[in-house]
């Protein structure tokens, strides 16, 4: 039983650690209405360069607040540079997701031609903070559900008390109709990818310190686990991203104590499965998923 | 040369015909039907992990060294039919998920994962396919009856794959330009409009997927009969990308551009590099190529969409005299024969149908007839609920409640392409040409029944559809003329005019020969002139007895054409009869036609 209390624990982290990722991939999809698959390989470069300054003798959470800097960066730069040109020539929505296909080719192959194919791994002397029956919590742990929650907390404040992210919200409605109500429509969408950027930076950060080792293979599985949580949730809906991280995070966590942690994919990847037969709009969506794209 | 070029060759040969087989088959998918198929590389490796058991010895017999599930030792073809059978039929399920529900980049991010995922399973799943080692000694065809190691061998393999390339490429070409090619086409365009004129989107998916997936699964097999080995290293989801860099480098929707793209991009950059001197850390030149393969997704994006070899127009000529004595009538007048010429005859039938969205009552309890022989009007305030009625009644909405019927039959509950198969058709709001089809395409794209519009008429060549063609190449013509559109009969519809895309989509409506025809806002943003000659057509077709239901704002055109009318507010008909009738009745007035 005691396997089932500490993967449950596990799973607490792993959704903090997905939710930080899905909410910044939901609303890119939400706001730019773009499916970014470059996500999972900015992600993977983030925890890189944290991994990076750690090793030349930067505490970790520092490092972290410089992987959101550098995710905030790298994808407006993406945004900037490449997706903003095609959007405004009006490619279409399959157009776009190859352009951002073969963007996450040229983020990985860079990356692994800098860094290697090789995992490479935190050495942290951390203790278990919390220990009750099984159920334990490092304090490393304790303070990735922190950030996380920091970060749910903030966006949620960000998307219903500023104006910012009113904007962001008629943005992400109608963004002709948007521009023509005065909203410069073109800073919110930069603003969008700064902000989704940093979590995706922040989240890369988290993830690579919770697991340990990490290398740039791993950026695919991610992009897996994050799109089944956003998709979960109502793609575009960060209050389904954060639901979807939930239930993403300790089903696929239990289901390892259960079965093997080689399968936490095939798992993420069942249910996204049963999602798309069963209630293809997410569960929090409305409209989602259903219908042509135009 | 020595053998040991001669091999270089020869493998170069196998691999450009297995790439070029596996290019035409996602040509056929994404060129052609706007399928992405992001998980295609999958149902290679289907193919050739089939080949594989089917031609190897039971695990057993080997020591035990590699774990794999059957091992018939089937001899030459059977593995390669099994490859084939297996990538088709394991596009069934997926196409029935995938395909059947979800919007078109849902589909592909779904099929990204699925191909992430397969090869997570099939690493981890050891006795199935021997995981990640993979399989390994595959005997290659005829190993028994033949010496495998002689160079006459190597070229009978090349030979075999080139046969088998053949196949395929004249296969893909027959469909590629044959009506079921166009319908196709016109379903990658505007998967609406194409339901809207009767065409099965799902059976069109479907069999693209299918076939798509057993071509793919033939040069799997193909493949592994020549290399010996398979493992999930082989078949990673950016291989994909490789067939997809090909087509969007060659040019998509043309078969000659699938092969061009093939021997660049996946021959051509494997071989080139091999002669670039090594530097840097290892690893660095394979990942330098995968970020060239992106750069050139993407340059080519930017710069030549279409690719190399674009999407050929398709251009009918001049000398193609009418079959004399079997032109059709283009409206269905033929098809009244039986009913009395005064008596106007209810064909649609609508009682108190009911469309919500979310809560609201987009149309609430509408009941209405529609008659042959008359323009029926149906005006009201903008959100009235105008346009939802229509493609409630056109079958693209499901109703929430109530029953439609035509001619007597209960459609209620029938999908929009049947619908228009038994004769109604629809007219969009919003212009809803197919773009990258000719007009004439556009207009030969409607027609229901020809022999050529499905995939066992393409396959069996032109000769079996091209009378057919020719005759209603002429009736479209026909049609064109009336129109004053002859002249733009090659130009692409997207090149067109508002009011020109308009005028396209009535005849294109027309070629359909329907019995009811529903049209939204026929007039709206068109220049007078052509206004004026929408609306003798539509009096035209009312004397041909046709049944024609129209949304319209303009009063004046409703004065003209249109008795009976019926006004609409709220989801709700709040008055019907005569315009003169209905100009004396207070609500209607406040309702809508002062305010």
């Amino acid at each position: 039983m005691s396997i089932f209390i500490s993967a449950f624990g596990f799973g607490l982290v792993s959704a903090a650690v997905i939710a930080i990722a899905a909410v910044g991939f939901t609303m890119q999809f939400g706001i730019t209405n773009l499916i970014n698959l470059a996500y999972g390989g900015i992600m993977i470069t983030a925890a890189f360069v944290a991994y990076g300054l750690n090793h030349a003798g930067i505490g970790i959470w520092i490092g972290v607040m410089v992987a959101a800097l550098f995710g905030a960066v790298a994808s407006l730069a993406l945004s900037r540079v490449l997706y903003s040109p095609f959007q405004r020539r009006g490619t279409s929505h399959i157009g776009m997701v190859i352009i951002s296909l073969a963007a996450a080719l040229i983020v990985s192959n860079v990356l692994l031609a800098i860094v290697g194919p090789d995992n490479v791994s935190y050495t942290l002397a951390d203790r278990a903070a919390v220990n009750a029956g099984g159920f334990i919590l490092t304090g490393v742990q304790i303070v990735i559900i922190l950030i996380a929650a920091l970060a749910m907390v903030s966006i949620h404040a960000l998307l219903t008390l500023t104006r910012l992210g009113k904007a962001m919200r008629a943005t992400a409605a109608n963004a002709m109709l948007a521009r023509n109500c005065g909203i410069p429509t073109g800073r919110i969408i930069d603003l969008v990818w700064l902000i989704t950027g940093a979590l995706c930076g922040v989240a890369g950060a988290v993830s690579a310190i919770d697991s340990g080792s990490f290398g740039v293979a791993n950026g695919a599985g991610y992009l897996i686990v994050i799109i089944a949580a956003a998709v979960l949730g109502g793609a575009g809906q960060p209050y389904g991203a954060m639901l979807g991280a939930v239930l993403i995070g300790e089903i696929t966590e239990l289901s390892a104590a259960a079965l093997s942690p080689q399968y936490k994919e095939v798992v993420a990847f069942a249910i996204l499965v049963l999602v798309m037969i069963l209630r293809p709009q997410g569960l929090l969506s409305k409209i989602g998923a259903l219908g042509p794209a135009g | 040369m020595s053998s040991n070029q001669i091999y270089y060759v020869t493998t170069l040969l196998v691999y450009a015909g297995v790439d070029i087989m596996a290019c035409l088959a996602l040509n056929l998918q994404f060129g052609v039907s706007g399928l992405v198929n992001f998980g295609f590389i999958v149902f290679q490796a289907a193919g050739a992990y089939a080949a594989a058991v089917l031609s190897m010895p039971p695990d057993t017999a080997n020591g035990g060294f590699q774990q794999y599930v059957l091992g018939l030792q089937l001899p030459f073809p059977l593995p390669w039919l099994g490859g084939v059978l297996v990538g088709g039929l394991l596009a069934v399920p997926v196409g029935l998920v995938v395909l059947r529900r979800l919007r078109s980049d849902y589909q592909a991010i779904a099929l990204l994962v699925l191909s992430v995922i397969a090869n997570t399973v099939i690493t981890n799943a050891r006795p199935f396919l021997n995981g990640a080692a993979g399989l390994s000694l595959v005997p290659p065809p005829l190993a028994g009856l033949l010496d495998t190691d002689t160079v006459g061998y190597q070229w009978l393999f090349v030979s075999l794959t080139a046969i088998a390339c053949g196949i395929v490429f004249a296969a893909a070409n027959r469909i590629v330009y044959s009506p079921y090619g166009r319908t196709q086409r016109a379903m990658r365009e505007r998967e609406l409009a194409a339901a809207a004129l009767g065409k099965n989107l799902v059976g069109l998916k479907m069999t693209m997927f299918v076939i798509g997936g057993a071509i793919a699964g033939w040069s799997g097999a193909i493949l592994v009969g020549f290399i010996g080995v398979w493992s999930p290293a082989t078949w990673l989801y950016p291989e994909t990308i490789v067939l997809f860099a090909a087509l969007i480098v060659g040019g998509l929707g043309n078969n000659l551009g699938a092969m061009l793209g093939a021997l660049l991009v996946p021959v051509g950059f494997e071989e080139a590099t091999r002669f670039l001197p090594n530097f840097g850390p290892p690893g660095f030149i394979p990942a330098m190529q995968w970020v060239a393969i992106g750069l050139l997704v993407i340059g080519f994006l930017w710069f030549r969409p279409r690719g190399t070899l674009p999407e050929v127009r398709r251009v009918y000529g001049d000398g193609m005299a009418p079959t004399p004595g079997r032109a059709r009538e283009w409206t269905r007048t033929d098809r009244r024969s039986g009913v009395s010429s005064d008596g106007a005859e209810v064909l649609l039938r609508a009682e108190g149908v009911e469309r919500h969205f979310e809560g609201l009552r987009a149309v609430d309890g509408v009941s209405l007839a529609v008659s042959s022989g008359h323009i029926t009007g149906l005006i009201g305030p903008n959100g009235a609920g105008k346009s939802t009625l229509l493609a409630v009644l056109a079958g693209a909405l499901p109703v929430s409640a109530g029953r439609i019927h035509l001619g007597g039959v209960d459609i209620t509950h029938l999908p929009a392409y049947q619908r228009a198969r038994r004769g109604l058709v629809r007219t969009f709001q919003l212009s809803s040409e197919f773009g990258q089809l000719t007009v004439l395409e556009n207009l030969l794209v409607a027609v229901p029944g020809h022999r050529g519009d499905s995939l066992l008429g393409a396959l069996r060549g032109k000769p079996y559809w091209w009378a057919e063609e020719r005759e209603l190449v002429e009736r479209a013509r026909e049609l064109l003329a009336r129109f004053r559109m002859s002249e733009k009969e090659s130009d692409y519809a997207a090149s067109l005019s508002g009011g020109q895309k308009r005028l396209v989509e009535i005849m294109r409506a027309l070629m359909l020969m329907p019995r009811i025809l529903l049209v939204d806002e026929p007039m709206a943003g068109v220049h007078p002139a052509i206004a004026d000659e929408i609306a003798d057509v539509l009096e035209g077709l009312r004397e041909d007895r046709l049944a024609i239901l129209m949304v319209e704002h303009e009063l004046s055109m409703v004065d003209r054409l249109c008795d009976p009318v019926i006004v609409m507010a709220q989801g709700r008909i709040i008055g019907r009869g005569s315009m003169s009738v209905l100009r004396q009745q207070r609500e209607i007035v406040d309702a809508y036609l002062v305010g």
